[in-house]
């Protein structure tokens, strides 16, 4: 069973919205819904769980079909072989290294075209998200049909002989959506700008009271004593979990505190294991660092580490959006953060965040924030605040919206 | 048919962001790039950046001036630059022109020498409308502007701001005009000329349509009977009252 069925019950998403961004924007959404009525949408991508574009998929299919914009969520099937070929094409993206072969190529277009046999598609647009499933649409369109490519991926330092892959199936395309300008390839087909959101009603991001979160982190046993520097992010070599220990090694000489490492590993990332291996070798017995290996439905969980942290890291050598910055951002932690990708879109350095480029910028960044709580009281409101303009579902949404209004 | 003689309805937009491809890596390809950017790109970089902080209370900086202030660190071709953003341009070709004018006042030299760091680059964006239609039709002056003094921040930007850029609607000031609400029409061309942010506007035109109705409403009351008068009095003060413990409580 490919399609996805997006929980429903439970407060209206709509209404939810409107009281945390006010009024305005949801008149918006409502009025671009009016504007699509009679159309259907379709979105496509590789995994319903784990990652971030299957968080945002599950919320914003609930929202438009509140809004009255009937849309379905499938997901293309595939197997191990599929998946460690679509994980090089993603690492190539971007911009590791990565071989690709005649075969894997063979390999790829294969799965797409059962996939494009099997998935009902059945949308006047669909919505493609990420390389995966990218070559549904030279293989499935149907006349009359729109089809977006949504690219989650920095590619502005992509391998050429992967995008040159990837590129012709782009080009099947009638628009691609990009979260930054500087990802934007050169394209036969229209790029518009979309940076991807957060939920602030779901549980990785409502409000918890204090009994909640201590229920929810006492299983882990970490030390209540010491304030938490906090790196929430799958373990992936993009993310730097080793760069993160050792600027936190850096840092603990002048300040105590003690490090947690929190992330799980996506469906389609067959890397992930390896990694932990190597941070957990690395941390051995260090009475300091935390690794905390969570399920994909740990959402409470990362909320409430969010929430205890003082100071939260996001020290990745690659990004497409980073979202787990505006989820820091939005419960007005401080963000230490690496200048890549879309993260500083969301750190406007000393106002919402602060930006590093190196291990020894996020050591003394961490150093800084540990000794200021009047520094890191300052930068959380100022994320707060900008996250709630720029960053949350309703502002996704009505890109989307206003896309398919323009294209239908 | 004159477009003047039918109901006006208040439309909100969304806009699509692009890049054009065009990029700016020091102050000449910044000339360069500024003189030869569609009209709906300078619109972008000057004019539509005001939608980033629309409950602001005050106009977010432009795109140009931002990135020679805060990438190139060139001060005082910054404050020139959001001088002339600020207070000129009712076209994207007036506007182009005190821009250029402004980077013609250096050297070529001076204009390559002034440039970003590495993958600091000013990279031109353009954007496509999409106008939403809000449902709220006005028929007279007074019912546009009750009307107006209601809705979300794009409907003033898509009426004030863009409009006078691109007027390929009817105009919401000529209508007012057309409709004999001179008056109405003046106070919104005057702040959007002036280029105030959206919720200074609706605070200004809210606090000028109270004031003009004032003798209306004082005219209104001496016929009212005295009763319904002592009501209204007593409303009056405790809206009063809730005011300033609100005020306390905040403060």
């Amino acid at each position: 069973m490919t399609l996805v069925t997006v929980r429903s019950e439970g407060q209206s998403l709509v209404e939810g919205y409107r009281a945390v961004v006010g009024d305005g924007p949801i008149q918006v959404l409502e009025a671009l819904a009016r504007r699509l009525k009679g159309h259907r949408i379709a979105m496509v991508n590789s995994t319903a769980s784990g990652g971030g574009v299957a968080e945002i998929l599950h919320r914003l299919v609930r929202l438009l079909n509140e809004l009255g914009v009937p849309t379905t969520w499938e997901v293309m099937p595939g197997d191990a072989r599929f998946y460690a070929i679509t994980k090089a094409i993603h690492n190539g993206l971007h911009g590791w290294p990565a071989r690709l072969t005649d075969q894997d190529h063979d390999y790829y277009l294969q799965v797409n075209r059962r996939a494009a046999q099997s998935l009902a598609l059945d949308g006047d647009l669909v919505l493609v998200h990420d390389p995966q499933p990218a070559a549904l649409a030279e293989l499935r369109r149907r006349p009359g049909q729109h089809w977006v490519w949504r690219c989650h991926i920095d590619l502005s330092n992509a391998d050429a002989a992967v995008w040159d892959f990837v590129a012709p199936r782009v080009a099947a395309y009638d628009a691609a959506v990009f979260s930054h300008v500087t990802f934007v390839p050169p394209l036969p087909v229209p790029a518009y700008l979309a940076p991807p959101s957060i939920d602030p009603l779901s549980d990785k991001n409502r409000e918890l009271s204090d009994s909640e979160e201590e229920a929810l982190l006492d299983p882990f046993d970490l030390p209540g004593r010491r304030p938490w520097v906090t790196q929430v992010s799958r373990f992936d070599r993009i993310k730097d979990p080793l760069g993160v220990i050792e600027a936190f090694l850096f840092a603990r000489r002048k300040e105590e505190a003690h490090l947690v490492l929190a992330g799980g590993a996506a469906d389609d990332d067959p890397e992930g294991a390896d990694v932990l291996a190597e941070v957990q070798a690395r941390v051995a017995s260090r009475p300091d660092i935390s690794v905390l290996l969570l399920p994909p439905d740990a959402h409470l969980v990362i909320n409430a580490l969010q929430r205890r942290s003082a100071v939260v890291l996001q020290k990745s050598l690659r990004e497409g959006f980073a979202l787990t910055v505006s989820e820091a951002l939005w419960k007005r932690r401080a963000v230490v953060a690496s200048a890549v990708g879309g993260i500083p879109l969301q750190v406007l350095h000393d106002r919402t965040g602060l930006l590093v480029r190196s291990v020894e910028g996020c050591a003394y960044q961490i150093t800084r924030l540990l000794r200021s709580p009047e520094l890191r009281r300052r930068l959380g409101q100022g994320g707060r605040e900008h996250v709630r303009d720029n960053f949350l579902h309703p502002r996704e949404a009505r890109d989307y919206l206003a896309l398919f209004a323009r294209l239908l | 048919v004159n477009p003047y003689d039918a109901e006006f309805e208040l439309h909100g937009v969304v806009h699509l962001v692009r890049p054009t491809g065009a990029r700016a890596h020091d102050l000449e390809e910044l000339r360069v790039g500024i003189a030869e950017a569609p009209a709906r790109s300078l619109f972008c970089h000057t004019r539509q950046c005001q939608l980033r902080d629309p409950l602001g209370p005050e106009l977010p900086p432009d795109d140009f001036s931002a990135w020679v202030n805060g990438v190139v660190q060139d001060r005082e071709t910054a404050e020139r630059l959001s001088f002339v953003v600020l207070s000129g341009g009712a076209s994207a070709e007036e506007l182009r022109e005190a821009l250029l004018a402004v980077l013609g006042r250096l050297s070529e030299s001076a204009r390559r020498a002034r440039d970003a760091p590495a993958e600091g680059d000013l990279v031109f964006l353009t954007v496509e409308s999409v106008p939403l239609p809000t449902g709220v039709v006005a028929r007279t002056g007074p019912e546009l502007l009750e009307g107006l003094l209601e809705a979300e921040p794009s409907v003033w930007f898509y009426h004030l701001v863009e409009q006078p850029w691109f007027p390929d609607r009817p105009s919401l000031v000529v209508w007012l005009l057309e409709r004999g609400a001179d008056r109405i029409a003046g106070w919104l061309r005057e702040d959007a000329a002036a280029g105030l942010p959206i919720e200074t506007m609706r605070r200004r035109l809210l606090r000028r349509w109270r004031r003009s109705r004032l003798g209306q409403r004082v005219g209104e009351a001496a016929t009212v009977p005295e009763d319904q008068r002592r009501e209204a009095g007593r409303a009056a003060v405790a809206r009063l009252v809730r005011r300033i413990q609100r005020t306390d409580g905040n403060g």
